[in-house]
């Protein structure tokens, strides 16, 4: 396994025991979460939610790593239809570039 | 993000600093969303984020009864909002004067509080809204029966859901079931009502955004006939929901009216300069 592989293993489960919190205080348990995992359809989030969401993960990673400008240049289908593989491919890119 | 008593009703409410400048000594905008099924996302996922890096201190809050701030079963009227509004930033502490940034209810809340403490309104940018006049409050009791009548139906959500998906469908199902378990419908027009006479003495410059197609289409020009400091802006091709269909738009228009009027730009060049940009 490379870093980088290892890295995407890591930010996955953190941002999906960032998702298990949020539902669990929405009263849902026992959710499957995998990269293709729709936030909309699978998990049926709402945009508050995704608040919930971007300031844990801005808690947990900080000023690199902000969801919310990230958010703010797509539009709301875009938003909509968001996967968690595409929130990990988010963060392992803001930490690379942070990095680097 | 946080929760805080505000009007004896826990709020939630997030906040971002200015980037790039002292938090201190930069301007404070506050985003106050539209009643239904609207929250701080409309915002804080919009335009929340590009704002502050332009260096301007954000705040936006759940409207009682809305997103995860408390949802007592009474204690809707329009007074309540304004009291909402006022408490929050006292117990924030934000001594303003700060900017007002509300979407369609959100505008009339931050009308409701311009009108009763002006001394701590910088400015008004009212998206796709009005201030609490009796002509409002009459459209306000008619599109409440329609609201109810409309949400009494299965036939509505199934609509929706054709027309704009199972995501759209849930969301309204949710707030139907959170207006009808509290009294927002028969109660939210009610409260003090402005007159002709105090909307025109108003200090407080507004901007005044409208999507060409919403719903102040007919007349776009009536705030400003009605106010002594507001120019309005149409954003072509757009209807009520301006915010996030054309968040964009809307952003270039907010921050450089939020830094020229912070820096003392007098308030019609600082609609120029906002007017420009999107032109």
């Amino acid at each position: 396994m490379t870093t980088t592989e290892a890295s995407r293993d890591v930010v996955f489960a953190e941002i999906a025991g960032m998702l298990r919190t949020v539902l669990a205080e929405l009263g849902v348990d026992d959710v499957e979460i995998d990269e293709g995992t729709s936030f909309n359809e699978d998990l049926e989030l709402e945009s508050i939610d995704l608040v919930t969401l971007t300031a844990l993960i801005s808690e947990r990673w900080g000023e690199p790593v902000n969801l919310a400008e990230f958010l703010a240049d797509k539009d709301l289908d875009e938003v909509i239809a968001l996967k968690v593989g595409d929130l990990v491919d988010f963060v392992v890119t803001a930490l690379a570039r942070a990095g680097g | 993000m946080g929760k805080i008593l505000a009007n004896g009703n826990n709020t939630h409410y997030q906040r971002m600093d200015a980037k790039g400048v002292d938090p201190a000594a930069a301007p404070t905008v506050v985003f106050i969303h539209g009643l239904g099924t609207d929250s701080l996302a409309s915002f804080y996922l919009t335009l929340a984020a590009p704002v502050a890096a332009a260096g301007i201190n954000v705040l936006a809050y759940d409207l009682r009864g809305h997103g995860r701030s408390e949802c007592p079963d009474t204690g809707y009227t329009f007074q309540h909002f304004v009291g909402d509004l006022g408490a929050l930033l006292d117990v924030l502490e934000i001594e303003g004067p700060v900017h007002l940034v509300g979407n369609s209810f959100g505008g009339t809340v931050a009308f409701g509080h311009a009108l009763a403490r002006p001394e701590q309104v910088a400015s008004i940018v009212s998206i796709e809204s009005e201030p609490p006049t009796q002509p409002w409050a009459d459209r306000m009791v008619q599109a409440m029966d329609y609201m109810a009548e409309q949400l009494s139906s299965e036939q509505t959500f199934l609509d929706l859901e054709a027309q704009n998906g199972a995501h759209h469908a849930k969301l309204a199902r949710k707030a139907a079931a959170k207006l009808f378990a509290t009294t927002m419908i028969s109660e939210v027009w009610h409260g003090r009502l402005t007159s002709a006479e105090e909307l025109r003495s108003l200090p407080t410059p507004v901007l005044h955004i409208l999507g060409g197609e919403g719903l102040q289409g007919g007349d776009p020009h009536a705030l400003e006939r009605a106010l002594s400091h507001c120019r309005t802006v149409v954003i072509p091709g757009q209807d009520h929901s301006v915010l996030v269909d054309a968040h964009r738009k809307v952003r270039e228009l907010l921050i450089p009216w939020v830094r020229g009027i912070h820096t003392d730009v007098p308030w019609i060049d600082a609609v120029a300069e906002a007017r420009a940009l999107i032109a």
